[in-house]
């Protein structure tokens, strides 16, 4: 049998590339900045630093679970072993050039993380997964290059700003104010948490990346980035997908070209 | 042209009072709900009203644990292709009188033959039916309708303060019948629409004579849907005994009242499944097909059949989006920040005129090419391209439309209207909707929410399917259609993908020609002829609506 190989995305373009490398687990993340384990914690506001994680059920070895032909071929993460709470975090991305679009952020955990469980919506994207499993699964989502800290968001609850225009220091809006931009270092500091309860102390998350640096790295078309209708491949594909299923809809017998 | 006016630049400037290509703003500083005139009223109302019930009441700090509405511009909102601003608060349909009567008149709408009946008042009971009698019944219906007794000697009875909106009316193809009718209870074809329109609407009812019947706007506002056909069979039974001299039980009186008060029912909407419980003449029974035929821009101005599209679509986002889905199945009052997308600030009317522009220039215009995948693919991808560039161009647009739904529906509106135009054909129309979906979630990287993508991430495949609960033909589905059943935000924009195919090719009607006619009425409290322009009145607390009680409460 031929070994199968992932294609992940379509398309010609920067943005279909970037889109091509987020998706792809052989491609390490660039870090771009250093969050605390504890500072994570906080900021998701699930528990407090150095409480133990809540567990739902036992340790899975302790169950004695049922012969089961699957759960001998999956190998159960270590959140799910611990018997571990789900919990969540969730991500707004702006229409401004963010590494992120909702979808890419969908594709891209589904292709490089286990366990997680990811909803799409216009303006907001929630992961979720067992405790411990999503404090990591959060460190790369926060630490590295597909987040910035101006146009990306962590937000439990009132998400919106992601179609909004951006304020005088290039912020998206946010109604809770969670986070802030800190005149004199340059830095984004989130003084809540993600569901906006006031922190004790502020955390930074550093300083936002560079408008044009953005546009090199946006996994999103824009009419003033990369045009979409400028992919010509990706325009094509979208329309023969349609059409495919249109017709198979249709009649199955009818379709040609698969 | 529309192509180059840009059509909502006049609105956006309006709303926010900066330029609409600037991309950075201000926040935080409008203070609150207080820059809003609609929202000082609320809390004016609710400190009052909370003294006096001595329950605690409207209390904007109460939002977000004290961070209140306002922390960005709240935004005022254009009716579409109007001169007329309110606020977001006066589209909502607790708000807004003419919302709540459009829907009214809807729904207190029963269609009922007269032909059945006759034949067996003739045949079986060996009554003569001529235009005299049938005025004279007509004149007995119209005491009777509202609440009032025809045949008992004691009985209670309805005041007519309460119920003057309650008539019936009365049309037929044959214009020798009409002119016999009295003209109090005509719907008159020939004067009501354009002579084209009127002949084929006279072609499609030929000699038949149709009664159009109103219940109490005061029965739709306490009773249900299904309470109208019951009302009106009753009223029209006791008044053919009146009318006609018919006896009271004997066996025959069966037959006929069958034939008078059920054969020939038109609702205005069908029964639903038990999943979705409600009776007939309830908005979720309405197919898209007959709220188009409601609609009456098609006969007021048939030579711009982009804005009469644009009128249907209005109405399919109050009935469908705001009252059906916005209350009915979901409760809440979010909807209708989210449907207004369709019929306020010129945005869709923008992408609409620019997809029917594409088409006159590509296909030498409406109606004149037949469908075909080039074509859909041409169309659809244009004008769905044309729409995200906008609100790319203007961070204001994006900001306007700020949930992704919105976005979606407008901009696959304009797609689905413009092939509609260019093909007079709404499956091909919703083909485009759907093509539009996938590339807009491909383009932008987002869509909807989880709810609004799923139906049209699998809307391609049933688009064409007239297999038993995967298709139906596009002009009978509406909410009740299986998949649409919780698909928010599309149906008012399929409304107007119905309403273009049939208006660009100069069609009188798109699913229905009773329909089309009995809303041709100048006695309905709501004005079907320019639906954006009576919500506007609505908003401005312009419009007087029926079914007031002043009469039997106390003044104030």
């Amino acid at each position: 049998m031929v070994e199968y190989k992932p294609q992940y995305y379509p398309g010609s373009s920067k943005v279909a590339k970037n889109r091509r490398k987020y998706m792809d687990p052989s491609y390490k993340l660039k870090k771009l900045r250093t969050i605390s384990d504890d500072d994570l914690v906080k900021l998701m506001g699930h528990r407090v630093p150095g409480e133990a994680y809540k567990s739902v059920h036992p340790p899975l070895e302790e169950m004695g679970e049922p012969a089961c032909p699957i759960r001998e071929l999956v190998e159960p993460t270590p959140g799910a072993k611990a018997g571990d709470r789900i919990r969540y975090i969730q991500f707004t991305d702006s229409v401004y050039f963010t590494p992120l679009t909702p979808y890419m952020r969908a594709w891209m955990g589904h292709t490089r993380y286990r366990g997680v469980d990811i909803g799409v919506l216009s303006g907001r994207v929630p992961l979720e997964a067992r405790e411990r499993d999503l404090e990591k699964v959060a460190k790369d989502l926060v630490e590295t290059e597909i987040f910035d800290p101006a146009r990306c968001g962590i937000r439990g609850a009132t998400v919106h700003g992601h179609s909004l225009r951006l304020d005088e220091n290039g912020m998206m809006f946010d109604a809770l104010r969670r986070f802030v931009f800190d005149n004199k270092t340059g830095e984004v500091v989130y003084v809540k948490d993600q569901i906006g309860v006031p922190l004790d102390k502020p955390i930074s998350v550093g300083k936002p990346i560079k408008e044009e640096e953005l546009r090199e790295m946006t996994s999103e078309y824009r009419v003033d980035g990369i045009p979409f209708r400028e992919d010509k491949e990706m325009v094509e594909f979208v329309q023969r997908l349609h059409m495919l299923r249109t017709e198979a809809g249709f009649d199955p017998s009818k379709v040609k070209g698969i | 042209m529309a192509t180059e006016k840009k059509m909502f630049l006049e609105a956006l400037r309006k709303k926010f009072k900066e330029s609409p290509e600037e991309k950075y703003t201000k926040f935080y500083v409008y203070d609150g709900w207080k820059q809003s005139k609609r929202k000082r009223e609320f809390v004016e109302w609710g400190t009052k009203l909370a003294k006096e019930r001595g329950i605690p009441f409207y209390n904007p700090d109460m939002h977000l644990g004290g961070i209140p509405l306002g922390q960005r511009v709240l935004m005022p909102y254009k009716l579409s292709q109007t001169d007329i601003y309110c606020e977001g608060d006066d589209l909502h349909f607790i708000n807004n009188a003419a919302m709540q009567q459009m829907w009214h008149d809807i729904r207190r709408t029963v269609i009922v033959g007269l032909d059945a009946a006759h034949m067996v008042l003739q045949k079986r009971l060996g009554k003569e039916v001529t235009p005299e009698t049938v005025n004279h019944y007509l004149e007995v219906l119209n005491h009777a309708l509202p609440g009032a007794a025809v045949i008992q000697e004691h009985m209670v009875e309805t005041h007519p303060g309460l119920v003057s909106d309650s008539y019936v009316k009365v049309f037929t193809g044959d214009d020798e019948l009409a002119d016999e009718i009295d003209k109090r209870f005509l719907i008159d074809i020939n004067k009501e629409f354009p002579a084209d329109q009127a002949a084929q609407l006279k072609a499609a009812v030929g000699k038949r004579i149709y009664q159009v019947l109103r219940m109490p706007t005061i029965v739709a506002m306490t009773c249900d849907g299904g309470t109208m056909s019951r009302w009106s069979a009753m009223q029209i039974s006791m008044s053919m005994v009146n009318a006609y001299k018919l006896m009271a039980g004997e066996a025959a009186i069966g037959e006929f009242a069958f034939a008078a008060k059920h054969a020939e029912v038109i609702e205005m909407g069908t029964l639903m499944p038990w999943r979705r419980a409600r009776g007939p003449n309830e908005p979720g029974g309405v197919p898209l097909g007959y709220l188009a035929d409601m609609c009456q821009a098609s006969r007021v101005k048939p030579e711009d059949p982009i804005w009469v599209a644009l009128e249907a679509i209005s109405m399919g986002a109050v009935l469908y989006d705001q009252f059906w889905f916005g209350s009915y199945m979901s409760g809440g009052v979010g909807f209708t920040q989210y449907a207004t997308c369709t019929y306020t600030d010129n945005i869709l009317d923008d992408f609409c005129y620019y997809g029917a522009d594409y088409v006159k220039k590509k296909f030498g215009g409406f109606g004149k090419a037949k469908p075909s995948w080039d074509l859909i693919k041409d169309i659809a991808t244009e004008v769905s391209l044309y729409g995200l560039e906008q609100y790319e161009r203007y961070p204001a647009l994006m900001e306007t439309h700020f949930g992704g739904s919105q976005r979606a529906a407008v901009v696959a509106a304009g797609a689905g209207v413009a092939v509609s135009l260019a093909t007079g054909n709404c499956t091909a129309g919703i083909n485009g909707w759907y093509l539009s979906q996938l590339l807009h979630k491909e383009e932008m990287g987002r869509l909807g929410f989880y709810g609004y993508d799923q139906q049209d991430q699998c809307g391609s495949a049933n688009s064409f399917s007239y297999r038993s609960d995967e298709g139906l033909p596009f002009n009978l589905r509406g909410v009740n259609y299986p998949n649409y059943a919780l698909n928010v935000g599309h149906q008012s924009a399929h409304t107007g993908i119905v309403q273009a195919a049939h208006s660009g090719r100069g069609d009188a009607w798109t699913t229905n020609p009773l329909i089309k006619i009995a809303f041709a009425d100048k006695d309905l409290k709501f004005d079907f002829t320019h639906p954006r322009l009576c919500f506007g009145k609505g908003a401005l607390r312009e419009f007087m609506p029926a079914g007031e009680r002043s009469l039997i409460i106390p003044s104030r």
